[in-house]
């Protein structure tokens, strides 16, 4: 937290605006800004899982589930009720967040395993919802034509029109920003060190008093809620949806994504979900690697490299620092 | 139009059938948990490889259906050696509760797509000789296959429960189960054991794998659409419990059933996992987890 530190951070933050800035700019073709929207909306699921799983400490494997409940709710207000795309996009993501709680408050008494199960099971009965209420949801058959949010006046810029993937690029974008800004400060604030002691060790930190229930239901609603916006933003980008995009599956890879970037950290798993969404669209050539990939460095990075990407970075600087200046490598 | 009784008898009977192969499936599940504390979310991906193996067996190489068995039970031996030895035993030096569950979680999806890979995904016809045998008792019918799924499972599980009551192992099996600590004091290789049971319980479910084989549809993928029902049976029956396991077994086998007859297929995730949210809300933690926290 020192002063070198601090500007070290801006200059990051500066660096990642950039970044974001030149993504659609440096990838001319749609087909790859698209893959850069998927981006930006598996960096949202990734920040999701990571505050449940990395600072609170508990496995949710429901995460598709909630990405699901926030892109039906959403496109469901606006296909059948006419809601417009931004109170429906609230909408899905309150909803994903309440469900969050519900489930969290429902195993209040669970932990570890157990915890891993229920979130499972919750999320193979969402899925079955979604493919059997067919007069709600059209089942497996699908919603089609969903609009893309709508065209955006402000004052003084001209009119920005969501249907291309560049600006609905930069519009994902935002909103990916804010929830790493929104977890950053809450993970700098007590309520991080309180989630960390549930963490660490739940009984002991009840024994200090700490109201674990319901701080794990709140890890788990913000978790959830984020899931549901990346959800809402899926459906309008997309425009169809079907049951089988929020199928367990879905659960794993974004779980791939947070370990392979680095558990408990916030840049991690938006590098592991960029490299996960990027790596296998790179080799689509040859075959369909695509979970494989997902399989793979799931397995290997949680036995050989426990601190996935973030981890392996810091190593190296240490090194580099040690070399620098030998006996001083603690800094 | 068959009359009540009829359908009842008959629903009865194919969910017994479907049960003993769950319970089979589950029971690994549960006695790798009773030593180990740990979950191999990859146990479903012996089932499909050990089916895999049974069709080749028979179908490729004109073996016997019954030895085929076998062979699917040495398939998933090997294959839980090598999770056992390439997973849970690196990662138990790091002692963390979840990081065995998520790598497994890997091994899964890498299994499941090789197999995609190597297979395909169009479904096997896997056939037995016994499937197209039917016994005829009144209105109800049984196919020898039924017969001897529920033969293979019932000896199978009475053979286990032999071994773990009755046997040196299994006493030294069930010490590990209650405190690795003491029972490595006690001059009990805990780690020896623990590969003993890992073994055994992927056996059991390389084994279900034949016996599953020509009940269910033969893709890749089965083995997923049992490791969520195994789940739910072992957390209804108590994770480490063999009888409750079993109980468990059979009743999602008779839910599965009796859903398929009275309403759609499509609801027995929906039902089976809603009686596993209500067992966790009547019977939350069941009795690890309580005994787990009085040890901290």
């Amino acid at each position: 937290m020192s002063e070198p530190g601090a500007g070290r951070r801006w200059a990051f933050r500066l660096l990642v605006l950039v970044v974001i800035a030149l993504g659609p700019v440096v990838m001319r073709d749609t087909y790859w800004r698209s893959v850069l929207v998927v981006c930006a909306l598996n960096v949202m699921l990734a920040l999701g899982l990571d505050f449940v799983l990395g600072y609170a400490g508990q496995l949710n494997l429901g995460q598709a589930a909630f990405y699901g409940i926030g892109a039906y709710t959403s496109t469901l207000l606006v296909t059948r009720l006419g809601l417009s795309f931004w109170p429906s996009l609230v909408a899905g993501t309150v909803l994903a967040g309440v469900a969050g709680v519900a489930l969290a408050l429902f195993a209040v008494r669970l932990r570890g395993h157990y915890l891993a199960i229920a979130s499972l099971g919750f999320a193979v009965i969402t899925y079955q919802v979604l493919l059997q209420w067919i007069s709600l949801t059209q089942g497996p058959l699908g919603i089609y034509a969903i609009p893309p949010p709508p065209s955006l006046a402000l004052p003084g810029l001209p009119v920005i029109d969501f249907a291309n993937p560049a600006r609905m690029f930069y519009l994902v974008a935002t909103f990916a920003l804010l929830a790493y800004v929104v977890l950053d400060a809450l993970v700098r604030s007590p309520i991080g060190e309180t989630l960390a002691a549930i963490r660490e060790d739940e009984v002991s930190a009840a024994a200090l008093g700490i109201n674990t229930p319901a701080w794990k239901a709140f890890a788990f609603g913000v978790g959830s809620a984020i899931a549901g916006m990346a959800g809402a933003f899926y459906a309008s980008f997309i425009g169809t949806l079907v049951p089988d995009a929020f199928f367990m599956t879905e659960s794993f890879t974004v779980l791939a994504m947070v370990i392979v970037g680095g558990l408990g950290t916030l840049i991690g798993p938006v590098a592991g979900a960029i490299l996960l969404t990027v790596l296998p669209e790179a080799l689509r050539g040859v075959g369909d690697l695509r979970l494989i990939v997902y399989g793979v460095s799931l397995t290997l990075v949680v036995l050989f490299v426990p601190g996935g990407l973030v981890g392996t970075v810091r190593t190296l600087r240490e090194r580099v620092v040690e070399r620098r200046a030998p006996g001083a490598a603690t800094a | 139009m068959p009359d009540a009784l009829t359908v009842v008898v008959q629903q009865t009977i194919n969910g017994v059938v479907l049960g003993s192969l769950y319970v089979l499936v589950a029971l690994g599940l549960t006695l790798i948990y009773g030593v180990l504390v740990q979950i191999n979310f990859a146990h479903a991906d012996i089932v499909t490889v050990g089916a895999f193996a049974a069709y080749f067996f028979t179908h490729r190489f004109g073996g016997h259906y019954v030895l085929s068995i076998g062979v699917a039970l040495a398939v998933g031996a090997v294959l839980g050696w090598l999770i056992n030895s390439l997973v849970f035993v690196p990662l138990r030096r790091r002692g963390s509760e979840l990081l065995p569950l998520i790598a497994t979680i890997g091994v899964s999806i890498l299994m499941e797509n090789a197999s995609l890979a190597a297979f395909g995904p169009i479904p096997y016809a896997f056939e037995s000789p016994y499937s197209g045998q039917v016994i005829r008792l009144g209105r109800i019918f049984i196919s020898l296959q039924h017969l001897l799924v529920i033969a293979v499972a019932g000896v199978t599980i009475g053979l286990l429960y032999a071994f773990i009551r009755y046997t040196v192992h299994g006493k030294a099996l069930r010490a590990v189960a209650q405190d690795v600590e003491t029972a490595g004091l006690m001059g009990i290789n805990p780690n020896r054991l623990i590969m003993l049971t890992f073994v055994i319980g992927s056996a059991l479910a390389g084994l279900s794998g034949a016996l599953l084989g020509p009940v269910l549809v033969l893709t890749p993928f089965a083995g997923a659409s049992v490791i969520v029902k195994a789940f739910a049976i072992v957390i209804i029956g108590g994770f480490g419990n063999m009888e409750g396991t079993i109980l468990a077994g059979l009743l999602v086998g008779l839910i599965e059933a009796f859903t398929t007859q009275l309403m759609n297929p499509g609801l027995i995730d929906i039902v089976v996992f809603a009686l596993l949210l209500a067992t966790l809300a009547l019977r939350p933690t069941g009795l690890i987890a309580e005994r787990r926290e009085e040890n901290v």
